[in-house]
């Protein structure tokens, strides 16, 4: 007989629970090296024999207190009615602190199952454990695992099916708490036992009086247990008058008492503990002195690693969509289907291929980040940075969530849940839009290479990101001094052993962001870029059928005519061709916001590429890409494709337009996906609106201060070579 | 003015480092040092945080290291790493331990 389960995978945060979930269900979930990198619980589905399981990860915490979003998160899930099985992972090489978790789990008296996982690393220290003591002390299967290479699930299947079976009598204890504390539960479990609805009523309201006792602020804001405040404040207060117990943390006192009671029976040592490499790392990692110029060296080894390294591979890709155009062009006639061939060459080559183009870039860039990730870095990161963060009235936690928006802002906005401090992570998120993401790249890599020389390349990278996590530190402090003013919260965490990561886990993150990028190119990019493609050639002022481009290459052709008559055809074709295109719905929007553009440097054309960049900031790139398309003269059209948009580009724009055109994509609006993003976790239409608007007036403004320094001063107006 | 200093700083370290099992706060844990949580004082905020992660009296510690520009320790619980700031640890109040 089938049957359906569900199951709930607890932990302490970055024990391996993620891992043991993707071992179990097959999915792909990512998984780094430090805490916190499941903000939300996710389901995934297995079948165990006959049966089906229903297995939910969520995000870790160290109890079943709630202090920051995703221990709220946690613990609603842990409580909700209908959960067969808690199946408890703890990284095995710190018991103690792992089975700590353990205690409070078994109060919910839910049948449980222990995961000992990480046992490679626990056995390098030389722990040993007695299992079969400690199945007994819990009440519950103790299974052990190494998550990061499979071993050990077989059995953890086996084990599971085995508790499946006996959910009914399973002997979780019911830990006590002396019998001063006792009796204050039991008081309390009288007064909450009648308020127990039917949602709560499958847990023991011992466990809810516990949780009353140590003033949990996610039990004490239960409806259910509303109006007690009297009753636990009295006992509380009795407690500690009486027999000097402070409740508040008496429970976990208590709980790690009977855990050091538990493993000093149960957990002995094979060997000296040798110091680890972990440790000898660290001592120079987080020297006081050494750790940040360390720190600034490998942020400036990952951009090089990003740029450097894929440009071969970004010039192919540029190669194979100018191989593929030319087989398209020598193939298909123009007379044939014209409005079709255009919009395969311009609408999706131009658009899409010009976006495709940069995907070594972004996959380059994610490497990195997953290295950095997966490697325990980032904790170390945070931990150096700290006292620079503070200096902006941020933190340490603020700054995991901020290198992540260098990868892509959507993640990195769901990674500021691991922030307690509310102030914090609201101006966290509302700052991280600054943090140039890869999205922003292609229009930097674009345009920078066509408006300066080589060596001024790698400089000019470096200052846009650089004036993106200035103004973003500008912003935080400006945010932390006047909207959320206030003291932040307790600072708390855990920095874990280094790791060396699996090539299988970072390819795999490579790999899915890769798959993510060409999915955007495929359908936002591709969809946008026709419209474009639409809106940037109808209406159409006159029926030519043959591109403009075309037209000049048959008057330079033409042996008949004079070289002057030639000078002056090709001059009326291009007259033609300017007022074709400004007769377009593209140029017409274009052209009725040119004025509110113009001061800061745009044209008409880069005008509607910024606002295609709303919807995604890659749009900057193809949306240019299929308006110079058309201007593009047969003898560059054979060449490299990126290099003969960057010649119209430079003879359209100065250096300083071109400069001005990134500054504004890195600071406007973010993409639509950042902005809903930003809507669901600050939970708020009007923020969202305010984040669009301020982001705007900055980007308006600065590059309005630019523009006009750089004219007046005659910076950049000529190509510098 | 380094002379007017000097005698001031070597007093403050005289103090710190004196009998080796006396209390002092968890802040004032020089790098290297170990330590057992001897009590919280009342004004630590976050109280049942720390207790939760094993900051509780008894525990034993280890100062592993300071962050650049002051902020953060880091300290070694039951064998896992923490980094807390030196306000709160300033509230925690550890005995200190013969090497």
């Amino acid at each position: 007989m089938s049957r359906k389960y569900r199951i709930v995978l607890a932990g302490n945060p970055n024990c391996g629970k993620t891992t043991i979930f993707n071992c179990l269900t097959g999915a792909r979930q990512h998984v780094g090296n430090y805490p916190g990198v499941t903000v939300e619980s996710k389901t995934g589905e297995f079948m165990l024999g006959e049966d089906e399981i229903e297995l939910i990860d969520i995000p870790g915490v160290y109890s079943l207190s709630s202090s920051s979003p995703e221990e709220g998160v946690a613990f609603e899930e842990l409580t909700r009615p209908g959960i067969d099985l808690i199946m408890n992972v703890i990284d095995s090489s710190i018991p103690q602190r792992s089975l700590y978790l353990s205690t409070q789990l078994a109060e919910l008296h839910i049948p449980m199952l222990i995961v000992f996982n990480m046992s490679d690393e626990a056995k390098k220290k030389g722990l040993k454990f007695d299992i079969p003591k400690l199945q007994s002390y819990f009440g519950c299967s103790i299974v052990q695992t190494v998550g990061s290479r499979g071993d050990g699930v077989d059995k953890l299947k086996s084990a599971l099916a085995e508790s499946l079976l006996h959910l009914e009598d399973h002997d979780v204890p019911k830990l006590t708490y002396g019998a001063d504390v006792d009796d204050a539960i039991r008081e309390i479990v009288q007064w909450i036992e009648p308020a127990m609805t039917e949602r709560v009523r499958h847990i023991p309201a011992r466990f809810f009086a516990i949780k009353l006792l140590e003033k949990d602020t996610c039990v004490m804001r239960l409806p259910e247990f509303q109006g007690l405040d009297a009753i636990i404040d009295a006992q509380i207060a009795h407690l500690y008058a009486r027999h000097a117990i402070k409740a508040e943390t008496f429970m976990a006192d208590c709980r790690y008492a009977m855990i050091s009671g538990a493993c000093r029976d149960s957990i002995s040592f094979t060997q000296e503990r040798r110091r680890e490499i972990s440790d000898k790392i660290d001592a120079v990692v987080t020297n006081q002195w050494v750790g940040l110029p360390l720190f600034f060296a490998v942020m400036y080894l990952m951009f090089w690693f990003t740029f450097t390294c894929a440009a071969p591979m970004t010039d192919g890709i540029g190669a194979l969509f100018g191989w593929i155009q030319s087989g398209i062009e020598s193939c298909w006639p123009e007379t044939a289907m014209p409005l079709f061939r255009r919009l395969l060459i311009e609408g999706v080559i131009h658009g899409v291929g010009g976006v495709v183009m940069f995907l070594p870039n972004i996959l380059f860039l994610f490497l990195a980040i997953a290295f950095l990730e997966d490697t325990g870095y980032m904790a170390r990161a945070a931990f150096v940075m700290d006292g620079i963060m503070r200096k902006f009235d941020l933190q340490g936690k603020s700054f995991v969530p901020l290198v992540l928006g260098f990868g892509c802002n959507v993640p990195a906005i769901m990674a500021t849940r691991s922030i307690e401090s509310e102030r914090d992570r609201r101006t966290t998120i509302l700052i991280l839009p600054l943090m140039s993401c890869g999205a922003r790249l292609p229009v930097y890599a674009l345009l920078i290479p066509a408006f300066f020389a080589v060596k001024y390349q790698a400089f000019m990278m470096f200052l846009l990101y650089a004036i993106g996590v200035v103004f973003a530190m500008a912003a935080a402090r400006l945010l932390k001094s006047t909207l959320f003013k206030g003291d932040g919260e307790v600072y708390l965490m855990e920095l874990p052993p280094y790791r060396v990561p699996t090539v299988k886990s970072i390819l795999l993150h490579m790999w899915d962001r890769g798959v993510m990028y060409l999915k955007k190119a495929g359908t936002i990019i591709l969809g946008v870029s026709v419209l474009l493609f639409i809106a940037n050639n109808f209406p159409e002022k006159e029926k030519t059928g043959i591109s403009y481009g075309t037209q000049i290459e048959a008057v330079k052709n033409d042996a008949s005519l004079t070289p002057e008559q030639q000078t002056a055809k090709v001059k009326d074709i291009n007259r033609r061709r300017a007022e074709a295109a400004e007769y377009t719905v593209s140029g017409r929007v274009g052209k009725f916001l040119e004025p509110a553009f113009k001061p800061i440097g745009f044209d008409w054309r880069s005008t509607t590429a910024a606002i295609g960049a709303l919807a995604a900031k890659e749009i900057f790139v193809s949306q240019l890409g299929i308006l110079f398309a058309e201007g593009e003269d047969a003898a560059d059209a054979s060449g490299d494709k990126q290099e003969s948009l960057r010649m119209q580009l430079r003879r359209a724009y100065t250096p300083l337009q071109g400069f001005c055109m990134m500054l504004f994509c890195l600071l406007s609006i973010p993409c639509l996906a950042t902005l809903a993003i930003i809507r669901r976790e600050l939970n708020s239409w009007k923020w969202m609106f305010l984040e669009a608007i301020g982001l705007f007036a900055l980007a308006y403004v600065t590059t309005l201060i630019v523009y006009r320094t750089g004219l007046l001063l005659k910076i950049g107006t000529n190509y510098l070579l | 003015m380094s002379d007017n200093k000097t005698p001031a700083a070597k007093g403050r370290a005289s103090a710190c480092s004196i009998p080796d099992s006396a209390e002092c706060t968890l802040a004032e844990l020089p790098v290297g040092g170990s330590a057992v949580i001897v009590s919280m004082k009342p004004g630590l905020r976050g109280k049942k945080k720390f207790a939760d992660v094993g900051l509780v009296p008894g525990t034993m510690l280890q100062m592993e290291a300071h962050a650049p520009f002051g902020g953060l320790l880091r300290i070694r619980v039951m064998d896992s790493s923490l980094s807390i700031h030196r306000d709160d640890a300033a509230n925690i109040v550890v005995r200190r331990e013969l090497p």
